[in-house]
């Protein structure tokens, strides 16, 4: 136990002291998220995200009345009411009485193209006379809300995160207009309600969606260039050598290495949170039996996929090329930093056998920052699936010595 | 009869078609400093590292510290000490850090404070390992080697890379393990290592021992003779009158040596051709044989050649 604990000591210390390790797994994460806070939170004033969208109804309506005065009702619901404390979800932007529309709507295009608007949402002429239509004839419940209109400005952050909202927000609708018209669905509707992002405070706290998202990136970055680092520099400069002609066992010297790992992540952690808590006033919380389960589940799958590049790399730079492949789709893919909303089925593929996505959207259900998308199941599922698949391929393809 | 510390019978190590330990079999009795000296590729490192444990070797019996062993188990360790020929520390640790990580391997071993004097890096305690300077290091892994108090002991190849103040600093070190009773185990390919700490030698070549004995035993299997060498240009070309008397052995750099029996004629012969050619008999030097003579009369290569 002595020995075990002394290289969990050793493993930390040496990483503490190393400055491109210190650079990479402390400052980087640490500066990642005081970059992203500062550029998405207003800090010392509030730290909610207020999104610029336009709103544009082109419904002519029909004699039973307008559904796209539902629709642009409950965006002005949305953009006047706040928890206290926190800004609205939406400022709305109208065409005013009067106005001809088709030319607000041209303006408010521009707009989004220089970065003015996240979004601008068009409600189309015939949206109401389709839905009665939808009503009467044998279509699908769920025809109507592809009616609507959401122009996003492709690549800027801020309209694809408006866009995951106004998706949720106009599932919403639709269910009301559903009920409207007779096709009410009370399942559904529980569930669609449920999916509204802020659901917990009715706003949308980026830096509480971040800081999560933040941990499990410096979780990822060190489990996937430490571990390998560690392991194939210590095999090839023979610094494990040294540990193979003493007592230690390669079990023990797995299990002081992880705790040591262990304690190294939670350094981590430890900074993230301060800074998000304490800088920017992230409300997440953490602390609670769920979410720390989900914490060390994250630790553990990327100390395994750490893992697993050792056993398929000969040299610490083969393993630093192979974790820099791996690190781009997954870390990217896995909706750290911002939701993913619509993706080509190539780059959905990735992001669905990601273990980082079921994490990531696992860890922000647990504190309340936005609902499962995939369920506790499989958010610890698939992460467990990856852990053993890795053990499995490093039991066999692991070498702890050179020529071993 | 002497007590025996490792007893190694027939040992066979391949790695496809070649046979880097080749039926090795030697005795090492306790107490003693035994050397195993060969040049590069001689199996002496394969050898050892199946003795530290850190290979298995395909056939052969391993007797250590009275246990027969398949392979180098945990208990064996805990009584042997192992300087590696390449090995190295995590840079980032102190140097007190690294006595008390290998320490905590073991079941009982010395404190980092007494492993700083006996290898007298006290002043570099707290000295982060990468600051430290080859013979430092070196030190350091010798404190390692011998932080469990070991009653055998593997250093392999312990002065390579050294300048001359670090290896007698080395084998000062050695010496003083022997005092105290540890059996070591030393490879090197420095005869005068060999000469200066080993009280048995094993020669190693290709893989199969060729010779093992005292110094003292293996040089004097040469007889009387007195080796003459001295250094000439490297296409000098000496005359049938000169190879008849003295049988010369051309090396690299134009080094030639002879053995003879009679030292004064053939100096004269040597120096009449010097005279005449004109070709200067550099570095000349008259020296009883060693090891590395040894060496050379069983195979006809030098050890470091």
């Amino acid at each position: 136990m002595n020995g075990i604990l002394h290289l969990a000591r050793t493993q930390l210390v040496t990483a503490l002291r190393e400055r491109i390790t210190l650079f990479w797994f402390l400052i980087f994460p640490v500066f990642l998220l005081a970059l992203m806070g500062f550029i998405f939170t207003n800090v010392g004033k509030t730290q909610d995200l207020t999104f610029e969208v336009t709103i544009v109804n082109l419904d002519r309506g029909t004699r039973g009345g307008s559904f796209g005065a539902s629709v642009v009702e409950t965006f002005r619901e949305l953009a006047t009411s706040s928890a206290p404390g926190h800004p609205s979800l939406f400022r709305l932007h109208e065409p005013e009485a009067g106005n001809d529309p088709h030319g607000y709507l041209a303006d408010e295009i521009a707009a989004l193209r220089i970065g003015k608007r996240a979004a601008v949402i068009v409600i189309p002429e015939d949206f109401s006379e389709s839905l009665y239509a939808a009503a009467a004839g044998p279509k699908s419940a769920d025809a109507p809300a592809t009616l609507v209109t959401v122009h996003t400005s492709g690549g800027r952050t801020s309209s694809e995160m408006a866009l995951g909202v106004i998706e949720q927000v106009v599932a919403r609708v639709d269910q009301e207009i559903l009920a409207k018209l007779g096709l009410f669905d009370a399942a559904r509707a529980v569930t669609v309600d449920q999916q509204l992002i802020g659901a917990e405070s009715q706003t949308f706290a980026y830096i509480d969606f971040l800081v999560p998202g933040v941990v499990v990136m410096g979780f990822f970055v060190a489990g996937l260039f430490s571990v390998p680092g560690t392991i194939l520099f210590g095999r090839e400069s023979r610094v494990l050598r040294r540990y193979w002609v003493t007592p230690l066992s390669v079990p023990r010297f797995l299990v002081g290495f992880s705790l040591g790992h262990l304690a190294l992540c939670g350094v981590q952690f430890a900074c993230v949170w301060i800074l998000g808590r304490f800088a920017f006033g992230a409300h997440v919380k953490l602390f609670q039996p769920l979410a720390i389960a989900y914490l060390v589940l994250a630790i553990v799958t990327f100390l395994a996929i750490g893992f697993l590049v050792a056993a398929l790399a000969r040299t610490p730079g083969a393993g630093m090329a192979i974790a820099n492949i791996i690190n781009m789709p997954l870390m990217f893919l896995g909706g750290l930093f911002f939701p993913t909303g619509a993706m080509p089925p190539a780059l959905r593929a990735i992001m669905l056998t990601n273990p980082v996505t079921y994490i990531a959207d696992g860890l922000r259900a647990s504190v309340g920052v936005s609902p499962s998308a995939y369920g506790h199941a499989a958010s610890i599922g698939v992460p467990l699936a990856w852990i053993l698949g890795c053990a499995v391929v490093a039991a066999f393809r692991l070498k702890w010595d050179v020529g071993r | 009869m002497e007590e025996t510390a490792l007893r190694v019978t027939k040992l066979r190590k391949s790695y496809g078609e070649v046979h880097a330990v080749d039926g090795v079999s030697f005795a090492v009795p306790v107490g003693r400093v035994f050397t195993l000296l060969g040049p590069n590729g001689a199996g002496k490192t394969t050898t050892l590292e199946i003795l530290e444990g850190i290979r298995d070797a395909d056939e052969g019996e391993i007797e250590v510290l009275g246990r027969r062993v398949r392979r180098i188990d945990r208990a064996t360790k805990e009584r042997m000490g192992v300087l590696l020929q390449e090995g190295n520390f995590e840079p980032y640790l102190r140097v007190r850090e690294v006595f008390s990580l290998f320490a905590s391997f073991f079941r009982s071993a010395r404190s980092p404070a007494e492993m700083l004097k006996a290898v007298a890096l006290e002043d570099k305690a707290g000295a982060f390992v990468k600051t430290l300077s080859g013979g430092q290091k070196q030190r350091l892994a010798i404190g390692v080697a011998l932080i469990n108090d070991p009653e055998l002991v593997f250093l392999d190849e312990p002065t390579t890379g050294l300048d001359p103040q670090a290896r007698h600093n080395i084998w000062s070190i050695v010496s003083n393990l022997t005092a105290s009773s540890k059996t070591v185990i030393l490879t090197t390919h420095y005869m005068e290592e060999a000469e200066s700490l080993a009280q048995k030698v094993c020669i190693m070549d290709h893989g199969k021992v060729i010779a093992e004995g005292t110094p003292r035993e293996l040089t004097s299997g040469l007889g009387q003779d007195t080796i003459v060498e001295f250094v000439v240009p490297e296409d000098t070309e000496f005359p049938t009158a000169v190879t008849a008397r003295c049988a010369l052995v051309l090396g690299e750099g134009g080094l030639v040596s002879t053995k003879t029996s009679d030292l004064a004629p053939t100096l004269g012969c040597l120096l009449d051709w010097s005279r005449s050619s004109g070709v200067p008999l550099a570095e000349m030097a008259v020296r009883q044989p060693n090891l590395e003579d040894v060496f050379l009369s069983l195979t006809g290569r030098r050890l470091r050649s």
